[in-house]
């Protein structure tokens, strides 16, 4: 599943359940259907713009990877 | 529907209380304001409690007899309102509602909230729930990370800059330097604002409210009974709630919040009044980007200016449009539950010319906006002594 960066932000300050992952990125991505879905980067950090693969999805959560090159080429070439 | 008049306003100094429970804190401000509206708990008719989180913080529930049969006040209906920061706003909405259809005629509205027995991260978890647990906050969102998210998408739509957002924190503190009930009465520098330790980024701590106790109240009457009671009534010209989705990832475009422009649509239309003629505002700057927002959502400026237009100072007491004279929920402090309720006794303290260095010459028409969650509940309150 790929999709584009519409918002994100660095958490530094989290609650309890999250304090092992600080500092992490949070963002919300619009997917290829339109809709969007509020997931986690694993990985290199992304702006807005940005297109991300969805890479897994752990307890309902999906974390995204940033999309490489070759799906670039794919989407804009 | 009647005309409703506010008769009475009390509220305590915001800040961290260890010694003192939930309940003695809504019971001071409680005090206070029957005292100022010279009414007797006996004749209170209905209570509306606005609270957030009183059972996560405390542990006690069923908070509004709880704290009205402390106040004396025996028998009324007493109904506690939860709609996360826009709490004290919705109690107070329902009880003007109750009012202006001559269900009841005195009725008291308080909001409370004691956040401080709790340590930052947990605090953070609860505020967490007024999110959408199964989505956004399950994926490591922050009530900081949500308004930082709103930030990035303001910043990347309309250029709005980091130091637009310090220039709100500067400005508020500078206010709430000057009051008497702020939590943090600190006057900050741009460099301060700019340099302190990251939150959820672009946000910084000085973009973030405070984590306070306190309480506020007010009392409403009818307003052909309520001088009867004070020389000081103020009129309640518009009052109105609104609401949208809880997830900021549901939201079509999240630099723009639908609730606030329909509450403040409604609002000026049952007040007869437009922007224009609001005199002064105290607005939700829970986040500095929130008042930013809150701004164009308002109609005072147009969309994507809201920034610009602090920097340039026109928000300023000095300014044409003098925002969070009070200084806001960044310096007087956010005790969730209460800080709805505490935005109108601001604005009564205003329009009574009550409200000592901070008080302003043009001073006659004042609104109040209360938002909870990142957008999902909206309160909007125009006040004045007309």
């Amino acid at each position: 599943m790929i999709g584009t960066v519409y918002t994100e932000t660095v958490v530094h300050l989290a609650p309890e359940a999250f304090a092992k992952d600080v500092p992490y990125q949070v963002v919300i991505v619009a997917l290829e259907d339109g809709s969007r879905v509020t997931g986690r980067m694993a990985g290199d950090r992304v702006t807005i713009g940005d297109l991300v693969e969805r890479v897994a999805v752990r307890d309902g959560v999906p974390f995204f990877l940033k999309a490489s090159s070759r799906w670039t080429n794919v989407l804009f070439t | 529907m009647r005309p409703v008049a506010l008769i009475g306003a009390g509220k305590m100094r915001f800040g961290a209380f260890p010694d003192r429970d939930l309940r003695s804190l809504g019971v001071e401000a409680g005090e206070k304001c029957l005292k100022n509206g010279h009414v007797s708990p006996s004749q209170v008719e209905a209570f509306c409690l606005g609270n957030f989180a009183g059972p996560s913080f405390t542990g006690q529930n069923h908070l509004a007899p709880y704290i009205s049969t402390a106040l004396g006040i025996r028998d009324v209906p007493a109904t506690r309102f939860e709609a996360a920061c826009a709490s004290g706003g919705s109690a107070f909405f329902h009880a003007f509602s109750a009012v202006a259809s001559g269900l009841y005629d005195c009725v008291l509205v308080a909001g409370v909230e004691k956040m401080t027995s709790q340590p930052t991260a947990r605090v953070t978890e609860i505020l967490a729930g007024a999110g959408d647990c199964a989505g956004e906050i399950k994926a490591g969102s922050t009530f900081p990370s949500l308004f930082a998210m709103i930030a990035r998408r303001h910043m990347h739509e309309f250029g709005t800059t980091r130091e637009h957002l310090a220039a709100v924190a500067v400005k508020n503190h500078a206010n709430g330097a000057l009051n008497p009930d702020a939590h943090m009465r600190k006057v900050i520098t741009m460099e301060q604002a700019l340099n302190a330790r990251p939150v959820a980024e672009p946000l910084g701590l000085y973009d973030c409210s405070l984590i306070s106790d306190g309480a506020a109240a007010v009392l409403l009457m009818p307003a052909d009974r309520a001088r009867d009671f004070t020389d000081k009534p103020v009129r309640i010209l518009g009052v109105a709630q609104a609401s949208d989705f809880v997830a900021l990832d549901q939201k079509p475009d999240i630099t723009t919040f639908p609730a606030v422009r329909r509450a403040a649509q409604k609002a000026y239309e049952m007040a007869g009044v437009g922007p224009r003629d609001i005199q002064f505002a105290e607005v939700h700057d829970c986040f500095t980007i929130a008042e930013i927002v809150a701004l164009e959502d308002l109609g005072f400026i147009e969309r994507g200016l809201g920034g610009v237009w602090t920097q340039l100072g026109h928000t300023k007491p000095t300014g044409e449009k003098p925002i969070n004279v009070s200084g806001g929920l960044k310096s007087k402090g956010h005790p969730v539950g209460a800080t709805g309720v505490a935005q109108i006794c601001d604005l009564v303290a205003q329009i009574r010319c009550e409200a000592g260095e901070m008080q302003l010459k043009r001073n006659a028409l004042g609104l109040a906006q209360n938002l909870g969650g990142s957008g999902a509940s909206c309160v909007v309150s125009i006040l004045g002594n007309v």
